[in-house]
């Protein structure tokens, strides 16, 4: 077994420059073997970048790397994972289009070449023994990939991961994505891992985990090292501080108890969909935040998609009461003034290659014009205000919004909403990813929504959000409610715990 | 170390590869606009060179702008089409059958305002008849494009006859060519073009829908009214290529419209559009890229090379210029941001 307490990588002086942003700016740090090293900071902070440096995915601008005492320069992902470093990535690691064995042993097919062609059965058997050596079991590596969720993907990331045995773990915001038993499943790699005088690095947004997962926590702020801290000295409020620069208070929740209107703005009545709901009745009243929780398959997420006219509602129907009107699609939604944020981001809430500007614009063309014809100085002064109330970090706003980082794609979502200024808005995981500091931006606008009498549903796999949030809270069980609570009267999360397995 | 200190160092030395310093231009918001300019201006340079200043003799400008108005009309519309995220490769056949039916009620009828009115009438209808076979039956467009392409060419061949080609009057033909028509009616659609292209609902959404179907869906937009738009837009401009094809030469035989798909498509890339549709579009990059591409036809042909070479020509730049359009996706991770 490896010693532990040895240099494993150490990073000297690096820099990283994405065109005039500074990504980080002359880094240096150690990671240890038998350790856990937190990286932390906000989003922009330059996290990702350096980890990703370390694991190949891209060079350093300037300065040096030294890996198991000898100079480290991975030319790619490739090299990385010979030499023993693994990552797993926040963005979609997989490819969609082939199988699960297919993807853990991507670009590693030759040891199951037979000729010209490949030895399937062997490469799926040998898919089968990575995904148990993590203790998953559930997964068929014989299936395309596309067939899982999310969270199922990343599990199959962690187990292509985990195969090659490396040395060094890097796990980029991945468990914000997973159910608790996903991520007690990365919580054992982990600990293993360090145990047998590995290294694991891991960054992620939620403060709690990181306190009680890692040994060492590396704050990050504006691509500069801000501190290190050790286990022992750990305090959240010191962190979160140190992490923004100034003070933050300890909560950021509202604080207020007021109620919400008698008038039902927004109705479910008796809805079945393809997948999850069988005849499920809601209800939304004005100027209230509604909401629901519950591990993440059971039946939020469609009851999202089915209230906006995505998902297919077989039967029943969802109505805006006071037109009567019946919503059967996204369009009818939207010209009746509800807006939708989507969990899947970058795929369904974004225009990837488009603007900020043309993002933010693109819920305005009916409210812009000037006759048939677009206004460009009305539309200029409704994306302007967005982004300037927003605090988007950017260039400009004609730069494309995959260039931003994940928070301030965010801010442009909701930036796109806000502008709509839409009477109803469903929420689904808002804060999925973002730090701190843009969580509690976001918190406040959903509250200055609430003021400004609008109605919004918050679905959320964070309980801490919604139960600080929402005037009524519903927790759902295989997709049903299985409880209801209301702000005014308090309740604690080990009681929605209970209710939501 | 201070963090504001050190952020202000780092900023005197960039330090960054080549491969990103092309990414950074690249993405770069004027490059698009600035690009199809200096690609005229090198091929333009590149032949008066090569000619020892012939390309200017007026009468090889003249060919260069009557072989420019066409592919530029086409080029126009089918840019709607293009960024709504679609492709149709039959305007060439479109063309020839609403040229084909345009010159019969001329020759019947001896008016000039049928003409013009029968020729984009029918090429609306074709396009219309493209749009709803893919919006109806989901098929994609350029399947159905594919299909079409040679019904429109049976029923051309079978209008125009044993002899190839029909003609109309010359009087007709060069009264229409020098009395402005051509220049006319080319800026009166353009103009339009561009005020639906950038300043109307309709156009802003068909862009974004060819950007991220699903993000647009969610925003309220609606796929088929976007796509027979873009099919009508189009429409309208094949129909008016269709009559400047016709009084370029007085005639319109089998061979009318066939090449133009190619050229036009080039004409598009050139001019700095995307073919894969989205938000990198502009409304004059079909006009532009039209000037290039008939500058290079004209210009390789005076200076010798074969016909069957300039394909091939064209070809390789088409090649070019859409590996340098696309966006693709590695398959190792990788982080590439600017």
């Amino acid at each position: 077994m490896p010693e532990k307490g040895k240099v494993l990588v150490e990073v000297k002086d690096i820099c990283k420059n994405f065109g005039v942003t500074i990504a980080l700016s002359h880094v240096d740090f150690v990671v240890k073997t038998g350790e856990i090293r937190g990286l932390i900071g906000e989003n922009g902070s330059g996290k990702s970048t350096v980890s990703s440096i370390i694991a190949g995915l891209q060079p350093p601008s300037s300065g040096e790397m030294f890996y198991q005492g000898k100079p480290w320069s991975p030319k790619d992902v490739l090299e990385a994972q010979d030499a023993g470093i693994g990552m797993i990535v926040q963005e979609a690691g997989t490819i969609a289009n082939i199988s699960v064995a297919e993807n853990i042993f991507l670009g590693n097919y030759k040891k199951f070449k037979k000729g010209p062609a490949i030895d399937k059965k062997a490469m799926i058997a040998e898919a089968r023994e990575a995904l148990k050596k993590i203790g998953v079991t559930d997964i068929n590596p014989a299936l395309p990939t596309r067939m899982y969720d999310m969270q199922e993907r990343k599990i199959i990331e962690i187990a292509k991961c985990i195969y090659n045995d490396p040395d060094l773990l890097i796990i980029d915001e991945t468990t914000t994505a997973l159910s608790q038993n996903g991520r007690d499943v990365i919580y054992k790699i982990m600990h293993d891992m360090a145990d047998a005088g590995k290294a694991v690095m891991i960054i992620s947004h939620d403060l709690n985990e990181m306190m009680a997962q890692c040994d060492t926590l590396t704050v990050l702020r504006d691509g500069v090292i801000i501190d290190n801290i050790k286990k022992a000295d750990f305090d959240a409020d010191d962190i979160k501080q140190k992490m923004v620069g100034r003070e933050i208070k300890g909560h950021y929740y509202r604080e207020d108890t007021d109620g919400y209107g008698d008038e039902v703005v927004l109705k479910a009545d008796c809805i079945t969909t393809m997948h999850s709901l069988l005849c499920f009745d809601l209800e939304l009243h004005k100027q209230e935040i509604l909401g629901i929780g519950g591990l993440s398959d059971c039946g939020m997420h469609t009851v999202g998609r089915a209230l906006y006219g995505l998902a297919q509602v077989l039967d029943g129907q969802v109505l805006i009461t006071k037109s009567g009107t019946v919503i059967k699609n996204a369009q009818v939604a939207f010209r009746n003034s509800i807006g939708y944020v989507s969990k899947n981001r970058d795929t369904e809430s974004l225009e990837l290659n488009a603007s900020i500007y043309n993002n933010i614009a693109s819920t305005g063309y009916d409210k812009n014009n000037v006759g048939p014809f677009i206004s460009p100085r009305k539309e200029k002064a409704y994306v302007d205000k967005q982004v300037k109330a927003l605090m988007i970090k950017c260039q400009n706003a004609y730069q494309p919004v995959r260039a931003l980082s994940g928070g301030n794609k965010q801010k442009v979502v909701f930036g796109k909403w806000c502008a709509d200024d839409a009477d109803i808005l469903i929420l689904d995981c808002p804060t999925r990813g973002v730090d701190i500091g843009v969580k509690a931006a976001m918190y406040q606008l959903i509250y200055d929504m609430k003021k400004q009498g609008k109605s919004i549903i918050m679905i959320s796999e964070e309980l801490p959000e919604l139960m600080g949030m929402s005037d009524r809270l519903l927790i759902m069980r295989d997709g049903e409610v299985s409880g209801e609570f209301f702000r005014k009267d308090g309740y604690d999360d080990r009681t929605l715990i209970e209710y939501m397995i | 170390m201070n963090a504001d200190t050190s952020i202000k160092k780092n900023e005197q030395g960039l330090n960054l590869s080549l491969k990103e310093r092309i990414e950074i231009i690249r993405s770069n918001r004027y490059f698009l606009m600035v690009f199809p300019f200096v690609m005229l201006a090198l091929i333009i340079l590149v032949f008066s060179i090569a000619t020892q200043g012939n390309f200017f003799r007026p009468s090889v400008l003249k060919g260069v702008f009557s072989q420019a108005i066409i592919i530029g009309t086409c080029a126009t519309g089918v840019a709607f089409i293009y960024s709504n995220g679609n492709l149709d490769i039959s305007i060439g056949a479109v063309l020839g059958m609403a040229a084909t039916l345009g010159v019969l009620t001329y020759n019947a009828t001896q008016s000039a305002l049928l003409f013009v009115l029968v020729s984009m009438g029918s090429a609306l209808v074709l396009m219309t008849f493209n749009c709803t076979m893919s919006v109806i039956f989901h098929i994609k467009t350029i399947t159905v494009a594919i299909v079409v392409i040679q019904i429109y060419g049976a029923i051309t061949t079978l209008f125009i006859g044993g002899a190839g080609k029909i003609e109309i009057p010359y009087e007709i033909s060069a009264s229409m060519e020098d009395g402005g028509f051509r220049y006319i009616a080319f800026f009166i659609y353009f103009a339009f073009c561009v005020v639906i292209y950038h300043y109307t609902k309709v156009g802003r959404e068909l862009r974004f829908l060819g950007g991220n179907a699903n993000c647009a869906r969610q925003t309220g937009m609606s796929d088929s009214k976007a796509t027979y738009i873009s099919f009508l837009m189009t429409g309208l401009g094949v129909g008016l290529a269709a009559i400047f094809s016709v009084i370029d030469v007085s005639a319109v035989s089998v061979e009318t419209g066939s090449g133009l798909g190619m050229d036009v498509m080039l004409a598009t890339v050139l001019g700095g559009m995307s073919i894969f549709g989205g938000a990198r579009s502009n409304a004059y990059a079909g006009l532009l890229g039209a000037l290039t591409v008939a500058a290079l036809n004209k210009g390789l042909l005076m200076v010798g090379v074969s016909s069957a070479f300039i394909q091939a020509i064209r070809g390789l730049v088409f090649l070019a210029l859409v590996y340098l359009n696309s966006e693709r996706q590695s398959l190792l991770p990788s982080r590439v941001q600017f």
